[in-house]
């Protein structure tokens, strides 16, 4: 197998050129034009974001609907959406439109920030960096990811998922070299519901997967 | 191999550090200017003060230039300053007539090195005229706006505008700040160096002198303000906060601020304030010079709580030297605050004087949150705000801006 290489990576980000969004029909507007780079970053690049504890919900639609436009109902609507479970981005904007067309149908009143409160559309440039670092056999993946920064992790496991093979992490596209062979730590790897979880709590769960593995062996 | 970059390794460890000298080696030598209106005093010349010299350390060809101006420029520059910051300001044509003079003279002086420049950094407002006079520029020209511009009075912006338009990128602390430019607009939070005299650790004999010589009582909390005496950050509210909290508990307060030469108004706040403070032992309003680094730094590790409670902040990057010295920050709800302050987490975020009366008692009721508190803010400077992250990040800027492609991703 050739060996994995170990990548970091950072996000630059910057504002998407689209208006802020005030109220839930601006939200509709907005995500139904903007570009696939902006609903990814507010879909899976929170979990890069400075953070502290778990947030109610992942995705930056449904944080907003709740802390700004004080709709509940809306935020759990959005807040169970996973994006990784779509086969496209374009899937994801039209399950999130017909999320808030239907919220839209269901109230009197749109549902409205204040002013300051707007939601803000970003997109990013991510910057990978090669760490330097390889991984030349499995067995030493467990070990590797637990010293892997929160970028490392983010961009392996989540990020490569956009790249090609898409819908695939790197762990597992490299695995895949030797699939009949590394088929326990690819099943491993398919197991971990990643998407709710926050970088750190990734990791330990990657680390405990492939872990259970090797004590099998 | 520099020494310096190397010195940051133990603190945010070699693979950071790594990667800054790579995306240097990829930039290939480029001269880049900054640009301001100070050398010393304010956020802005104590980040181009470590920036500039990591920039030359990481292999850019890095220089730092400061626009000289008169008393009436710098009058007229406030007010600009203010009116960004939303205050409703009277700014007449002769106003803008010398601040354009004034940007002409510094442009005959610094035509050469900004006309060859690879990437011009222009800092804040003060020097945003330069750009439509370097005529047959060479380089990128990028506008770094460090205030709170969320709701500039109108008038002010409208002029400003006309200005900023004409660069290819602008910069912002947070994605509130920016507004609708003609270019790409990025978002990058300032930081703290650890290392800097402001900063860095600190014996305990040099925070024994500190204490002696500004006469504060060991035995009784101390609550610190450090921000120049300028009425956006809001030093009378912080008294009225200690008068509330004085009459229960037997606090202390500082209120500690420097000048700089761009803000002239500084020194009408200060009186203010003294009058406000009534010469009450307890409050101590200390005005120091603008190098008085060391000083600042042993009177927030002195504190037991630091305040910040501005009503409008570009960043706070006091909140952020702060939580780097482990204490817990008190904050107005406001700008770049809101990034740092996490409530329960690093602090609390307060929009009136009781908020911060209230927090102030909760904090020194439960003394072993304010430790809590105070490890957990250290480690999130670290994570997000200190100057690696934000010299990785306009490095980066610098490459994706010369490639004039929004790129998704960014080998290195």
């Amino acid at each position: 197998m050739t060996p994995f290489q170990v990548k970091d990576c950072g996000l630059l980000v910057r504002m998407s050129g689209l208006p802020p969004a005030i109220n839930l029909r601006e939200l509709r507007e907005r995500i139904a034009a903007c570009s696939e780079n902006v609903l990814f970053h507010h879909f899976c690049e929170t979990q890069l974001r400075p953070a502290f504890d778990h947030p109610d919900y992942r995705n930056d639609f449904a944080v907003w609907a709740k802390w700004y436009l004080s709709d509940r109902v809306l935020a759990e609507r959005l807040g169970i959406l996973d994006p990784f479970s779509m086969s496209s981005l374009e899937e994801l904007r039209g399950v999130t439109i017909d999320i808030i067309d239907e919220r839209l149908s269901e109230v009197v009143m749109i549902p409205s920030a204040a002013q300051g409160d707007e939601f803000f559309f970003l997109e990013t440039t991510t910057v990978v960096f090669d760490t330097g670092e390889r991984v030349t056999h499995p067995r030493e993946l467990a070990k590797t990811i637990k010293g892997m920064t929160n970028g490392s992790v983010y961009y392996h496991f989540l990020e490569a998922r956009r790249r090609e093979p898409v819908g695939r992490d790197d762990f597992s596209a490299w695995l895949k070299g030797e699939e009949k062979k590394n088929a326990k730590y690819i099943r491993a790897l398919g197991s971990i519901d990643f998407y709710f979880h926050s970088l750190p709590n990734l990791k330990e769960e990657l680390v405990s997967e492939l872990g259970k593995v090797e004590r099998k062996r | 191999m520099s020494d310096r970059l190397s010195a940051y390794e133990r603190i945010v460890g070699s693979s950071r550090i790594t990667q800054l000298r790579r995306i240097g080696k990829k930039l290939g030598g480029i001269r880049v200017v900054h640009v301001n209106s100070t050398r010393e005093g304010g956020g802005v010349a104590e980040i181009l003060d470590w920036m500039v010299p990591l920039m030359r350390e990481a292999g850019l060809d890095a220089s730092w230039e400061v626009i000289q101006g008169t008393d009436d420029f710098f009058e007229v520059t406030k007010n600009i300053h203010n009116g960004l910051q939303g205050r409703p300001v009277d700014l007449s044509h002769k106003g803008w007539k010398i601040f354009q003079e004034v940007n002409e003279m510094n442009m005959e002086r610094l035509r050469p090195t900004l006309t060859d420049a690879d990437i011009v950094v222009v800092h804040d407002p003060q020097p945003a005229f330069l750009l439509p006079l370097c005529n047959g520029r060479k380089g990128k020209w990028i506008w770094r706006g460090h205030i709170d511009i969320s709701r500039p009075f109108r008038p002010v912006w409208k002029v400003l505008r006309t200005m900023l338009e004409k660069y290819d990128a602008s910069i912002f602390s947070m994605c509130e700040f920016a507004q609708a430019l003609p270019h790409t607009q990025f978002i990058v939070p300032p930081s703290i160096d650890p290392l800097s005299p402001k900063n860095r650790d600190l014996e305990m004999s040099e925070l024994e002198n500190v204490r002696a010589r500004f006469g504060l009582d060991p035995e009784r909390p101390l609550l610190v303000q450090v921000s120049r005496f300028d009425r956006f950050k809001d030093p009378v509210g912080v008294i009225q906060a200690y008068r509330m909290v004085r009459k229960v508990l037997p606090v202390q307060l500082v209120l500690a601020g420097g000048s700089a030469a761009d803000d002239p108004e500084g020194k009408a706040v200060l009186e203010d304030v003294l009058e406000v403070a009534d010469e009450n032992p307890d409050i101590h309003v200390l005005s120091l010079p603008p190098n008085a680094h060391e000083t600042i730094n042993a009177l927030q590790r002195l504190a037991d709580i630091i305040l910040q409670k501005s009503t409008r902040e570009g960043f706070g990057l006091t909140v952020t030297e702060g939580m780097w010295k482990g204490k817990p920050v008190i904050g107005g709800d406001t700008g770049g605050i809101r990034l740092q302050v996490v409530n329960h987490h690093t602090g609390f975020l307060v929009n009136t004087p009781e908020g911060a009366a209230h927090r102030i008692r909760y904090l020194l009721h439960h003394r072993n949150r304010i430790s809590e508190i105070g490890v957990d803010a250290r480690e999130f400077v670290r994570e997000n705000f200190l100057l690696t992250r934000q010299l990785r990040e306009y490095l980066t800027l610098f490459l994706a801006i010369r490639r004039e492609a929004d790129v998704r991703m960014l080998e290195v």
